[in-house]
């Protein structure tokens, strides 16, 4: 971090200015805005602790401190070890991942539509991804891995919705409704191939389809944490051009920014995050709500907090995830439920609102 | 398509009762054909002899018999009364709200119904007639919702986000729901079948407790029908025609809420009947209300019943659920209507 | 940085010579309705030139398609000589704004913020802010008189210091070509002076100036150049002075005119304006 001294004089308090001189050539120079560092790490801090919580937190009878750190690094009894390290910290880990990835969608998807309400969840990723992954449960034909069929499904109701309102854009309200219908179909599809297999396997799905931890297969688990973090990087570099295309598409256009590609390439990631964290934990899709607006609030006004979404995605899941463990123990509530209840309220807030933007 | 309701709606009262006429008989047709057709070993020349038969005193098939008259007529009924009540109560909804998207399954009224029947579970009530009138109460809960909604500053002349309210709506009570059923076992296993929203498995006695409150619907609707023909043309102008608007809308939301509320407890929530019914109505017969209404009457069931025999027959021996199916009919027609150029309004 | 700020300056990459924008065989539609065919235009450098006609002409259309929101059906637009779509978008910012019709800014977003964004095609993810994007947004802030409201939000100022703001972003942008969607409707009197006086100082700074209204009468008191469209063809062009007559008035709304001379300016005025017993319906063609 370098002193103001050496920045331009068109020093901000509110910013700090990384720089990197380059002898006669103009120095590198990256902003980064105090507010929204702050905002990081303190989510990076909630994080930590909630994973620490989470960890200690279960049926079995709970840990110290120590013996729980012990059990982490492998030094504990072999019975802690087994607990924390089979059985919590993929949980944990699976939480991280997918809240990360379902919030950086979320907030993704909200700046290309210049719409707060406007997640994949409701314009039907969530829906199209979860009636192909049980498809490919099921067995329905198709012998696909379930990451690569909820993908599939994530970008066949990604196609639908923005494909049937090409025309009137996706501005307004109205291709959020026509995301919903997309969305009904194919919630009516999952419970049509659900009713045709036996109560056993429907009654194994039930968490599934409403959005729980309790599955996570590992290859899911691998191939999300493998897209995330290229997504994150991909988010970052997009962050500029996303928060200029905030203005208006002619502004942006006039500004230099490839304002189509910018929005494909957005939403594109936006449709791979869900699809993969949606055969990891179910549709979780308020979490793409909830998490982005999270980090709104913490951060700067007029950034597109795209680390900060990701981050507040992760502690939204992990702490919803160590309340549905609690809250009615020994009953697991299943995470989606919980976000659920959470979201649905904010939602109906922004919504009906009249002082409250819908910008994000 | 457009043609044919371009010379369909050409209206003159008279075409009215020819198309009424038409639709009725077609009802008809289907009704026989739920009769005759299962998911089951009975097919439809066995079933048919059976009919036949069913006035004598004793059949020699007498398992086709128990068939029809134990299992395909009740469903046939539920699936005739069910229909009409939701048909008739989409139609009255986007009146009041001036909104042709409208339904009740989308608005929330019947979440709001399935949640206070899910929870009078929950607390131990048990007989039907009770259930009805809770499910009533709990349509009632999510009209009012709906109406507040809409009263709000800018959400009544914004049919779309009304929508997306009452889908939020839907969702939070869905996951309350869900919620009560985890916690309680007994209750799962009471409402597991009833809230996928089905015609299957119901019994005649199950519709007498609704017929007090559908007459009393019944009635109002033919109050109604005029001042709320009325109201489509303003709120001023129904005020200049005598009407009193405020106490037309409580109404009207008391007899939705009768009827959402009755099929709700009937056969479970059933979404886009209230969407789609209406909506072929006024492409079928014009905007204006009464008349929407009349046709309504055949379309309901018309469309309840056909859903219902498709869901037999689609993946046999098992069945489809009924809101699946309407869900796979009715989305596209709402992803349709929105796509328009513009929105049709009322 | 121990030296002092050095002056904005155009960009190296940008050629000297006066910009030279001009439409060869343009054809604009959108979808299938066709609204401009077959074009050729030539747009004076470092003058203000104005694009006037009635509504639904072709002249914002013609403006999308110089800015390239609209792509061409047909034809090229040039600028300096080689086709606007054969450059980068980026490069091609650092020669060309564009000020849409009433653009919003998002809530809360300060003057200065927004004059900022104009530096977007000069930066990079890893040159995000350098010496000359300081002092080109506080020249742009000078110019445009906004300095001591620099961080005020812009949805909390009047109309023409909305419109002077967003005016700064595309000052900000150092291009030397700048395009004008309707930069005065819905502005009072007073904030259309304001923002005329503007761009006719721009113009004597050197840069080229294009924009589309509505309002003949300040076309021809501040324009350099009026092009006159009808149904999408170019039906006169010129000084204003020697271009607007009555027949054109009458050609282009359907009025009757008296033309004068306005003794302060010398620019042609429009008065006693009345609509035309006998509009001839193929006076178009």
């Amino acid at each position: 971090m370098t002193s103001p001294v050496d920045a331009p004089n068109a020093v901000r308090q509110d910013k700090y200015y990384l720089a990197l001189p380059l002898g006669q050539r103009p120095p590198l120079r990256v902003i980064v805005d105090k507010r929204n560092l702050l905002a990081n790490l303190l989510l990076l801090g909630l994080l930590i602790l909630l994973a620490g919580v989470s960890l200690n937190t279960g049926s079995a009878a709970s840990l110290s401190l120590p013996a729980t750190l012990r059990a982490l690094f492998g030094a504990g009894s072999p019975l802690d070890t087994f607990v924390i390290q089979e059985l919590r910290l993929p949980r944990i880990v699976a939480g991280v991942v997918t809240g990360g990835a379902f919030a950086l969608a979320g907030c993704l998807m909200q700046t290309v539509a210049r719409n707060r309400l406007a997640t994949p969840g409701i314009v039907g990723l969530d829906n199209g991804a979860t009636a192909f992954a049980v498809a490919s449960v099921v067995g329905a034909g198709i012998s696909l891995a379930p990451p690569a069929m909820a993908l599939t499904g994530a970008a066949v109701a990604a196609a639908l919705t923005f494909g049937l309102t090409g025309r009137i854009g996706v501005r307004g309200y109205r291709f959020l409704v026509a995301g919903i219908g997309v969305g009904a179909v194919f919630g009516a599809l999952t419970q049509l191939m659900l009713t045709r297999v036996s109560i056993d396997a429907a009654n194994a799905a039930y968490p599934w389809t409403v959005g729980s931890l309790n599955a996570r297969p590992d290859h899911a688990v691998l191939s999300l944490s493998l897209a995330l973090l290229p997504a994150l990087l991909a988010g970052i570099w997009l962050t500029r051009s996303l928060t200029v295309l905030r203005l208006s598409d002619a502004v942006a256009i006039s500004l230099g920014i490839a304002a189509g590609r910018c929005r494909m390439v957005a939403l594109s990631v936006a449709v791979i995050l869900t699809g993969l964290a949606v055969a990891v934990a179910g549709p979780v899709g308020m979490v793409a709500l909830i998490g982005p607006e999270f980090a709104r609030q913490l951060s700067a006004k007029n950034t597109v907090p795209v680390v900060g979404a990701t981050l507040a995605g992760a502690v939204v899941m992990v702490a919803a995830d160590l309340l549905g463990r609690v809250i009615l123990a020994p009953i697991e509530v299943p995470v989606g439920i919980v976000t659920a209840l959470i979201g649905s309220p904010l939602l109906l807030w922004i919504l009906l609102n009249p002082n409250a933007r819908t910008a994000p | 398509m457009r043609v044919l309701t371009h010379y369909l709606s050409f209206g003159k009262p008279r075409s009215l009762i020819g198309l009424w006429l038409g639709l009725s008989g077609l009802l008809i047709a289907i009704a026989l054909l739920s009769l005759l057709y299962g998911a089951g070993d009975v097919g439809p020349s066995r079933a048919w002899q059976a009919l036949q038969d069913l006035g004598a005193a004793a059949s020699y098939d007498s398992e086709a018999r128990f068939v029809i008259a134990e299992l395909r007529a009740p469903r046939l009924w539920i699936g005739l009364v069910v229909g009409v009540a939701l048909g008739v109560a989409g139609a009255l909804l986007q009146a009041v709200t001036r909104n042709p998207l409208a339904e009740p399954g989308l608005l929330g009224v019947s979440a709001g119904a399935a949640f206070a029947v899910t929870l009078a579970i929950l607390w131990g009530a048990d007989t039907a007639t009770l259930r009805v009138s809770v499910a009533q109460l709990g349509a009632l809960g999510g009209c009012l919702c709906v109406l507040a909604a809409a009263r709000l500053q800018g959400i009544g002349n914004d049919p779309v986000r009304l929508i997306l309210a009452g889908a939020i709506l839907s969702g939070l009570l869905h996951s309350l729901s869900s919620l009560i059923l985890l916690y309680d076992q007994h209750t799962a296993d009471e409402i597991r079948f009833w809230v996928v929203g089905s015609l299957a498995g119901r019994q005649l006695d199950d519709l007498v407790p609704l017929f007090p409150s559908l007459g009393v619907a019944a009635l109002l609707t033919i109050l109604l029908a005029r001042p709320l023909a009325a109201l489509a043309l303003g709120e001023h102008v129904a005020i200049g025609l005598g009407h009193h608007p405020r106490v037309v809308r409580l109404l009207v939301i008391v007899v939705v809420a009768l009827l959402v509320g009755g099929a709700t407890a009937a056969a479970g929530p059933i979404a886009f009947v209230g969407l789609v019914v209406p909506f072929a109505a006024r492409a079928l017969a014009g905007p204006d209300i009464r008349r929407t209404l009349w046709l309504c009457l055949p379309l309901g069931p018309i469309v309840v019943v056909s859903a219902d025999i498709v869901s037999r027959l689609v993946v046999p021996p098992s069945e489809l659920p009924l809101g699946v199916l309407t869900a796979l009919i009715g989305a596209p027609v709402l992803i349709g209507v929105v796509r328009g150029r513009r929105l049709p309004t009322l | 940085m121990t030296h002092d700020a050095p002056a904005c300056e155009r960009d190296a990459t940008q050629p000297d010579i006066a910009p030279d924008m001009t439409t060869q065989g343009l054809s604009l539609a959108y979808g299938s309705v066709a609204v401009i065919e077959d074009l050729d235009l030539q747009l004076p450098a470092g003058q203000v030139t104005a694009i006037v006609g009635p509504n639904g002409c072709g002249k914002s259309t013609l403006l999308a398609g110089l800015s390239r929101l609209l792509k061409p059906r047909g034809g090229t637009v040039l600028l300096n000589g080689t086709d606007i779509r054969h450059q980068p978008t980026r490069q091609l910012a650092k020669r060309l704004a564009l000020l849409p019709q009433q653009p919003h800014a998002p809530e809360a977003l300060t003057v200065a913020e927004l004059v900022r964004f104009g530096r977007h095609p000069h930066q990079s993810w890893l040159r995000q802010w350098s010496a000359d994007d300081k002092a080109c947004v506080d020249e742009a802030l000078e110019l445009t008189g906004l300095t001591t409201l620099a961080e005020r939000p812009v949805d909390a100022l009047s109309g023409g210091q909305r419109q002077r703001t967003w005016i700064a972003m595309a000052i900000a942008q150092q291009t030397a070509t700048l395009l004008l969607d309707e930069p005065t409707s819905a502005l009072d009197l007073g904030h259309q002076v304001e923002v005329y006086e503007l761009i006719q100082s721009l113009a004597a700074s050197g840069k080229t100036i294009v924009m589309v209204i509505h309002d003949l009468v300040s076309a021809c008191r501040y324009a350099d150049h009026l092009i006159a469209m009808y149904q999408g063809h170019v039906i006169a062009e010129g000084l204003p002075s020697q271009t607007v007559t009555p027949e054109l008035v009458k050609r282009l709304y359907g009025v009757d005119c008296t033309l004068m001379t306005d003794p302060a300016t010398g620019a042609p005025l429009l008065t006693n304006v009345r609509r035309t017993r006998d509009v001839l319906d193929g006076s178009a063609t």
